[in-house]
Parts: structure tokens; sequence; C-alpha cells
């Protein structure tokens, strides 16, 4: 793959999920290229890339689908963790006195990669991590995801994205493919049940500063997605912000938040000021 | 030459990822670390254990660091004159003045960044650089 074409597929891919991929991300990429191209007999790019461009065959979501995965793992979407400690916080945390508390919310949180991997991430991204009192909850309406996100043992395939050093410096060996998040961690993330659905169980929350909502929203009906966005929306603290999977898009189902853009993700926001209070 | 044993420090923060994100700091310098989540869990393992420096906190639940400190310097020697370093987000005149008369050597505000952390740590527990 040369350059251009590197940048066309990586071009393409944006526009479809929203997805980033850069120079970092040529391997990642290559390897589900050349997965896709060998599944349809391509032999060049540019063959693959017309069928692909031309959606023959239904190639447009296989081609998604490669790039995504259904079980979850560490540092997946890294590109809205980027945004979180590059712009999300500093704007929730503006005019706000020192030390103040933020906190976050990672909804479903299944087995606990994503929670985990927002505290990770903060220790080694987020310089003022010290000067703030960070609240992580994961929460899930499955509770033996949930015992296991407690239990925080975790498979070589769930760490695949984590460099040796972070898994040196954040998880105790259990066995040879078998990794525990260290105490600290453990202790540094709050997980406990909630259907989004009902705001009976949302409002007990509170407000977040920033909501992780991935991949939920899309295996709803109409009436419980709309609920569910309503229950995220007063979850959110005036200005907080909502991170959604890369294929879903909270203009489709709700118009109550604000869409922002940034360098590494589109998020949307409850506005600063509204009527609701 | 015979390499000398590693300097400990005990970490005395109510916040779980402020205890991990200093103690990967210090352990990096090459420090040994312990931690504590208050003053009294920092009495008791600072007695148990005597180490080389401490970090404190000064917001923390039960007992708070200015507690700790005042503790700390009423304890007998060697233990009472152990090195202690305060790391608060509180940054007024008047904090640092009241950490200094209880006791702390040092004083930091959040956020500290790791090799500043570091530096401190070496200066207050006596490292050779």
């Amino acid at each position: 793959m040369t350059e251009d074409e590197f940048a066309r597929l990586c071009d393409f891919l944006y526009r479809r999920t929203g997805m980033l991929f850069g120079e970092a991300k040529r391997y990642y990429v290559q390897r589900r290229l050349d997965e896709r191209m060998a599944a349809t007999g391509a032999a060049t790019f540019a063959g693959y890339f017309a069928r692909l461009h031309g959606g023959v065959g239904g190639e447009i979501e296989q081609f998604i689908n490669a790039f995504t995965v259904n079980e979850t793992y560490f540092y997946r979407e890294e590109h809205q963790l980027q945004c979180l400690t590059r712009d999300l916080l500093a704007e929730r945390l503006a005019g706000r006195p020192r030390g103040a508390a933020i906190r976050i919310w990672s909804v479903p949180c299944s087995t606990g990669e994503e929670p985990y991997s927002i505290a990770i991430w903060l220790l080694e991204n987020w310089p003022p991590v010290d000067a703030h009192d960070v609240e992580i909850v994961g929460s899930d309406i499955d509770t033996e995801v949930l015992e296991a996100a407690k239990t925080g043992v975790f498979g070589r395939r769930a760490l695949m994205r984590l460099t040796s050093d972070l898994i040196a410096r954040y998880f105790d060996m259990v066995d040879d493919d078998h990794w525990r998040v260290l105490e600290d961690l453990r202790e540094s993330v709050r997980f406990s049940p909630v259907n989004l659905v009902s705001s009976a169980q949302t409002r007990p929350y509170g407000r977040f500063d920033v909501i992780f909502c991935r991949n939920v929203l899309i295996y709803f009906d109409d009436a419980s997605r709309r609920a569910a966005a309503e229950n995220l929306y007063e979850t959110l603290a005036p200005g907080g912000f909502i991170c959604l999977g890369h294929s879903e898009s909270m203009s489709r189902i709700s118009p109550l938040f604000d869409v922002r853009r940034y360098a590494d993700a589109i998020v949307y926001q409850r506005p600063v000021e509204d009527d609701r209070g | 030459m015979v390499e000398s044993p590693k300097k400990r420090v005990l970490v005395i923060d109510d916040a779980h990822l402020v205890r991990r994100y200093y103690r990967d700091a210090l352990e990096t310098a090459g420090f040994e670390v312990d931690e504590a989540l208050n003053g009294l869990e920092g009495l008791e393992k600072l007695l148990a254990d005597p180490p080389d420096l401490l970090v404190v906190d000064i917001n923390m639940p039960r007992m708070d660091g200015i507690t700790f400190l005042r503790a700390l310097r009423r304890q007998t020697l060697p233990v009472a004159a152990t090195a202690a370093l305060v790391i608060s987000t509180e940054s007024g005149l008047q904090d640092v003045a009241s950490a200094q008369a209880a006791g702390a050597n040092f004083y930091l505000t959040k956020p500290v960044k790791p090799d500043v952390l570091a530096l401190h740590a070496a200066m207050l527990s006596g490292v050779a650089t």
C-alpha cells in the first residue's frame, strides 16, 4: 500500500465511521485490508478499493466490521481517550477551583476493560491526574460481567493493544495467559448495575462530566433509544460530554445534545445553559 | 562497590489513582514504595516500619495531613525526624505555613510531574546524585 493509497483508505474509513487512523496505525489497517482483499479475491489495491467504494457485495459493511470486534479490549477507540485528555477534561475544569472533582461513567462497561483503560490512560497521559479527585464508575445491566470486572483478570486478547511496559506496570501476572489489574486500579473504579432505559435506575448516579456509552444504543429500538438518550442527558452535568461508538450518532436519536468536533473525535455535549435546569 | 539499599518512601494519600501515580514515579526513580490511605494508617505503617521519606497529602478522611505531621513530630527519635514532603492541591501561603508549622520539610502543589517528585524525594531522603 502506497502513502496515497493508505491516505485514501483512512479517509474512506473516517467518512464512513468517524474512526481516525494515522500513520501509527498503518500495520493495523494493512492487516485488515489484507484480510478483506484475500476474502474478496482482489489482486490489487485499486481493484479492491473500487469494489469497496462501489459497495459491491456489501463490502462496505464487511470492511467496517473488520475494524471492529464485538468483544472489547483495553485502549479500544484510543482516539476518544486522546480527546478526553487533550480537550474534554480541560473544558470541564475551566473556571473550576484547583482540585475540582471529575466524574467519568463507562456504561455499559462489560468486564471492565473500558473503565480500567480510562484509569490507565489518565495516569499515563494526563499530567494533572494527581490534582483532581477523579471518580470512575463502570456500569452494566449484566451483573455477571460486573463481578468479572471487579475481579479484574484479563486474557491476552483483552491486552493486545497495550505495550508490554504498560502491562508490566499496571498488571500482575496470574499465569501464562492471564493478568490481573493492580489493586490500586481496581479500587479506583466503582462498579454497579444499571439499566439505561430506566430513569429510576440512572438518576441515583448523579451527574457526570464525561460519559462513555459505546455500542449499546444500536441495540435498542427507537423508543428505548430515546428513553436512554434522555436518561444519559439527565446524568450529564450541564456542559458534560458523551462519547458514543464510532458508528453511532446521537443527532439521529435525540435533539438534546450539541455536536462537538475535536481533532480526535466527535463528541456530544449537554448544552451548558439549557431551560431544563 | 556495594550498591546501597533502596530508600523507602511511604505515600499517604486517599486517592487510589494518585498513590499509583506517585508510586510509579518513585519506583521508576529507584525508590521502594509503600502506601497508606490516610494519616491514621500512615501513622501505623510509620511506627511498624519507619521509611526514609514520607509523601503526605493534606485533605484526607479520618486523619488529615496536618494532624498526621503533628503526630509524627511528637514521636521519639529517630522516627520523629523522618523527612516529610507535603503534596497538596491547597496552594495558599497559609496552607504552606501551617504545613511547615506542623512539621513539613518541603511543600509542593499538585499537580506534580514525576521527575519533579523524584528529584524532591531524592533530595529529602538523602540519595546521592
